[in-house]
């Protein structure tokens, strides 16, 4: 298979799920849109030098991430902040409370999600990763990843069943 | 395990893709004895389905993937052997056009502020002259067939004085003087020396 095409097979085959991811991340369609091109314009470059096939969709997803940190950095909007460190409870979700929102309110409470819990919660949501491919694709260690995702997807599923309440029950 | 432990676990629960992770094996084994807790697990990964499902639901723009792919970089392959290669190559290039471009210049300098005189003498072929010291009409055919080979081309004054006969830049004189050899004539050109070799461009001949 000659180079250009492989190049473009491999477009097809990840570029929905890196601008989702990207799209998650930023929450703005142009952003996603350059990350998903910046980290193809790196698989072009440096994509040869990896070693197993089977890694190709965990490093498109760690380079995108890589790429969206940059990006933070450069914009100096890395938040400091972190989810409250105090013990959430496990919360009761209404059985329909996730098949009221639409994509774009949960993007909207995604985005309210502190980045370091966000974007390991998107990865467990969106991606056939396991928690172990999830935490190379961070590179943090794999407790810090669980940890993590189960905090930030108690707040997601919080401000969800919070965002579909009545406002006078909400309160 | 009590069901608030094995709660904490579950809630990391996604299905089918979990299911070889041992670390939910024994929770879920607790959550069929537990009908509240099945009942809690069934409604989140209800959840987390229909949350996974509103998420990649989300289309990219129109045309972003062809234009990834138009504007893909030409990738340069990082083999340190094969740029090694490419850098001797270029190295080598650059010395040989830098010599031949010095080499060219000093072919084609020209010889305008050379002084022009008129030199009288035998014809001679260089080669033989300086190895051997061979000259005069004893020595003729052998001086002619030289030059006319290619062999460099002299011309000996009357107080012994031996010039290199040039032609135009880039043009061999051996031709006009080969009849000549070993005879005496007078040649009009531009005298030049070069590392202590004086030489004589010549302009005209005028055979005696």
């Amino acid at each position: 298979m000659s180079a250009d095409l492989e190049f473009e097979n491999l477009v097809k085959l990840y570029y929905g799920d890196l601008y989702r991811f990207g799209l998650s991340l930023t929450g703005n369609e142009t952003d996603a849109a350059d990350l998903t091109q910046e980290t193809f314009y790196i698989w072009a470059n440096k994509g040869h030098q990896l070693q197993k096939a089977a890694s190709v969709k965990s490093w498109l997803f760690t380079t995108l991430h890589r790429e969206f940190l940059k990006t933070c950095r450069r914009r100096n909007r890395f938040s400091n902040e972190s989810i409250d460190e105090r013990t959430e409870d496990l919360p009761n979700v209404p059985a329909d409370c996730a098949e009221r929102a639409d994509s774009r309110t949960l993007l909207r409470i995604l985005g309210e999600i502190t980045e370091d819990f966000r974007a390991p919660l998107v990865l467990y949501y969106m991606e056939d990763l396991s928690y172990k491919e999830i935490a190379d694709v961070l590179a943090l260690p794999l407790g810090t990843v669980q940890s993590r995702i189960a905090r930030a997807k108690i707040q997601l599923l919080r401000r969800l069943t919070e965002t579909n309440l009545p406002l006078e029950e909400a309160k | 395990m009590n069901t608030q432990e094995a709660k904490e676990i579950l809630l990391l629960y996604r299905g089918t893709i979990d299911n070889s992770d041992p670390q939910f094996r024994a929770a879920l084994d607790y959550a069929k004895s537990d009908p509240g807790l099945g009942q809690w697990l069934r409604e989140q990964t209800n959840c987390y389905d229909t949350i996974r499902a509103k998420l990649r639901g989300i289309e990219p723009p129109p045309g972003l993937s062809e234009k990834i792919v138009r504007r893909r970089p030409i990738p340069f392959p990082r083999d340190w052997s094969r740029i090694g290669q490419l850098a001797a190559a270029i190295l080598i290039s650059v010395s040989v056009t830098a010599l031949l471009m010095k080499w060219s210049e000093g072919r084609h300098r020209p010889v305008a502020g050379a002084q022009e005189i008129l030199v009288t003498g035998e014809v001679l072929d260089l080669t033989c002259y300086i190895a051997y010291n061979l000259s005069g009409p004893g020595h003729a055919k052998c001086a002619r067939d030289c030059i006319r080979s290619g062999l460099p081309a002299g011309i000996k004054t009357q107080d012994g004085k031996v010039y290199l006969l040039t032609g135009e830049a880039g043009h061999s004189i051996n031709a006009e003087v080969a009849d000549y050899a070993a005879k005496t004539i007078t040649i009009k050109g531009r005298q030049t020396v070069r590392d202590g070799f004086a030489q004589l461009q010549v302009e005209e001949i005028r055979k005696l």
